[in-house]
């Protein structure tokens, strides 16, 4: 499956895949409704920053997910043809299970109508997702594994 | 006589994922599940949510209705094994012939455990552990009604939660001196009393239920260790939860603290597996077989009790406790040891309007962390537990609010970004399992 990978050495942390990512996941798509008018949608990519490294990290979509294997509810699940963990907000009850296992922190509340939780979804109707569609500098790059 | 070449007892986290574990290796074995609850598969967690409201009977089930027919397993609602033959390779369920099998699984989860309290054969009460318990609260509490908990855990809690939001007058009793005792610790269990009396759910800890009378179905009267009354009109017994253990018992299998496996999930008898909360399962951090009955544990233990079945054979990267909970608003996240015992550990502790935070380490080992309010990169400090790192280089920095990958030295990082993608390594199972 199609991975995305963080290469720190070209990181300038701008942090352009944040909210790109956040405008991406928003209703209108739209960068000042986005985060002005609507509701802002959880990032599902975050910038890990400290002195002069940085690097963005998303969920790895991991092979034997822990977050699946603890969900509560059934509602984080891998597809298996494509490999792509995503989270049913219909079932999703926001107990936060997932949050507690998952070793990149690549989960976040989502505290909008219901309680749920938001990860990366590989941006189901793009191409390429929006972080690394958007990387000024080529610091996420799509990687075939 | 019907016959399986995979049996297996119980349809909940450790079944459901053992049949899913199975079947990603074996495409053609016949798969017989039974059960003696009459549901296709739910989330036993989520009971409280459908009492309070918070979801309907749909968002219940933790797989769709197709996953039996996908699956090609031959599902058995209703009906309980009564005993398993080692000799014969059999089970007998209740009104049924036997059904042979090649092999077993026996994931039959908990039982509550009930307390002798004098009068309690006179009170209905409720144990709030299945979907059946769920529908009988719902009903009870179609009125306003005076509603006693005995036991401030989990499921004590949540049950507390639950009749809350139905608007019932909630009062809980704890034995002892803190609510969710074994979750979490003086401090997040005082921030979580907090929230539940500000929400006005009574809670009195250090206190017992010394008799009740009934009043003839649900309602009753408690006296309490102090000579206080208190009068109830639904009562819920929640003061512990065993290992169901019966049928392993009966085969004479050693089931000291739960049904005793390998790290195969093997039992003593050959072919026969155990996973889930029946079975005592091997704690990292503590180095030894525990009870944790959580849904996560029983669900990985059923993962690869499946996958031993099925002969692809790995060994169960054991777990350690860990809970989440929220409780009107305050989420709290704890993993591995949070009470340390007195010697030995050091702990490190933060406050701030975000929230409390708490690691112990074990010297350059991180055996606990607990979160409160602020819970978002927890998972971090849940995986090096489970690791078993030497976090010596970060433990100034591991409750810093942005800990992460970037404090770990550059090549760790880029194992566990790259090991995550080639399928986490079961954690534990290739590195430092402490010997
Ligand atoms: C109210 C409540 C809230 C909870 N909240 C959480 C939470 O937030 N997080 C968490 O991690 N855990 C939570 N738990 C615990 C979690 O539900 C359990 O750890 C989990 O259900 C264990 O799964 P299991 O597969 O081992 O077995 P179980 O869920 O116990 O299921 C076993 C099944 O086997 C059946 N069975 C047993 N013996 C037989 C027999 N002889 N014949 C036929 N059928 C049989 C039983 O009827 C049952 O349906 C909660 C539990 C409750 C009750
Ligand atoms: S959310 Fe976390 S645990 Fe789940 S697949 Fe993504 S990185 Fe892995
Ligand atoms: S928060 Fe949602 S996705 Fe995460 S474990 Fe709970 S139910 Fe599953």
């Amino acid at each position: 499956m199609m991975r995305i990978v963080p290469r720190e050495e070209y990181c300038i942390g701008c942090r352009l895949c944040e909210v790109h990512c956040i405008v991406q996941h928003s209703r209108s798509k739209d960068i000042i409704k986005a985060f002005k008018k609507e509701k802002r949608p959880v990032k599902r990519v975050e910038v890990e920053e400290e002195g002069h490294v940085s690097f963005a990290l998303q969920c790895r979509h991991c092979d034997d997910a822990p977050c699946v294997t603890a969900c509560l509810s059934g509602a984080m699940q891998r597809d298996p043809e494509t490999g792509v963990v995503t989270n049913d907000t219909e079932r999703c009850v926001g107990c936060w299970t997932c949050i507690l296992v998952c070793p990149f922190a690549a989960v976040r509340r989502d505290e909008g109508e219901r309680k749920v939780v938001g990860k990366c979804d590989f941006c189901p109707d793009l191409d390429t997702p929006a972080c690394v569609a958007n990387c000024p500098n080529e610091a996420l790059i799509m990687v075939e594994e | 006589m019907l016959t399986y070449d995979y049996a297996i007892v119980g349809n909940s986290a450790a079944a459901i994922n053992a049949v899913e574990s199975i079947r990603a290796r074996d495409a053609a074995g016949s798969i017989g599940l039974f059960c003696e609850e009459k549901y296709r598969c739910y989330s036993r967690p989520l009971i409280s949510y459908l009492v309070a409201g918070d979801i309907d009977t749909k968002g219940m089930y933790y797989r769709p209705g197709t996953f039996y027919r996908r699956m090609g397993v031959d599902f058995h609602p209703g009906e309980r094994v009564t005993s398993v033959s080692s000799s014969k390779r059999t089970i007998t369920t209740a009104g049924r012939e036997r059904i042979k099998w090649g092999s077993l699984l026996l994931a039959t989860g908990f039982t509550p455990f009930i307390p002798p309290i004098e009068g309690l054969d006179e009170v209905e009460h409720i144990t709030f552990i299945s979907w059946d318990d769920a529908r009988d609260m719902l009903r009870l509490t179609a009125k306003p009604v005076r509603a006693l908990v005995v036991g401030a855990g989990l499921i004590g809690m949540k049950a507390a939660e639950a009749l809350h939001a139905r608007g019932a007058r909630v009062t809980v009793v704890e034995k002892l001196d803190r609510v969710l005792p074994l979750a979490l610790d003086d401090r997040a269990s005082e921030l979580v009393a907090e929230r539940c009396g500000e929400a006005d759910i009574e809670i009195l800890t250090g206190s017992s239920v010394a008799l009740l009378h009934g009043r003839g179905g649900h309602g009753g009267t408690a006296v309490l260790d102090d000579g206080a009354e208190m009068e109830f009109d639904l009562l819920v017994m929640a003061v512990g939860v065993r290992p169901r253990t019966e049928l392993a018992e009966a085969m004479g299998l050693p089931c000291e603290r739960g049904i005793e496996v390998d790290e195969y999930q093997r039992t003593k008898v050959r072919d026969i597996y155990a996973a889930g909360d029946a079975v005592a399962a091997m704690d990292i951090v503590l180095g030894r077989p525990s009870i944790n009955a959580l849904w996560p544990v029983a669900a990985l233990q059923g993962k690869y009790a499946g996958m031993n079945m099925a002969g692809d054979e790995r060994a169960y990267p054991g777990c350690n406790s860990m809970n989440a909970v929220e409780f009107f608003g305050l989420p709290v996240l704890s993993a591995g040891i949070v009470n340390p015992p007195a010697q030995g550990y050091q702990v490190i502790v933060r406050q701030d309007e975000d929230g409390y935070r708490k690691a112990v380490l074990q010297g350059d080992v991180l055996v606990g962390m607990l979160m409160a309010g602020r819970i978002e990169r927890a998972g971090i400090l849940t995986s090096l537990i489970q690791e078993r790192a030497n976090v010596r280089r970060v433990r100034n920095s591991l409750l810093d609010e942005g800990f992460g990958h970037i404090h770990l030295p550059r090549a760790v990082r880029r194992e566990r970004i790259e090991e995550a993608v080639a399928g986490l390594k079961a954690a534990g199972a290739d590195r430092g399992r402490g010997e």
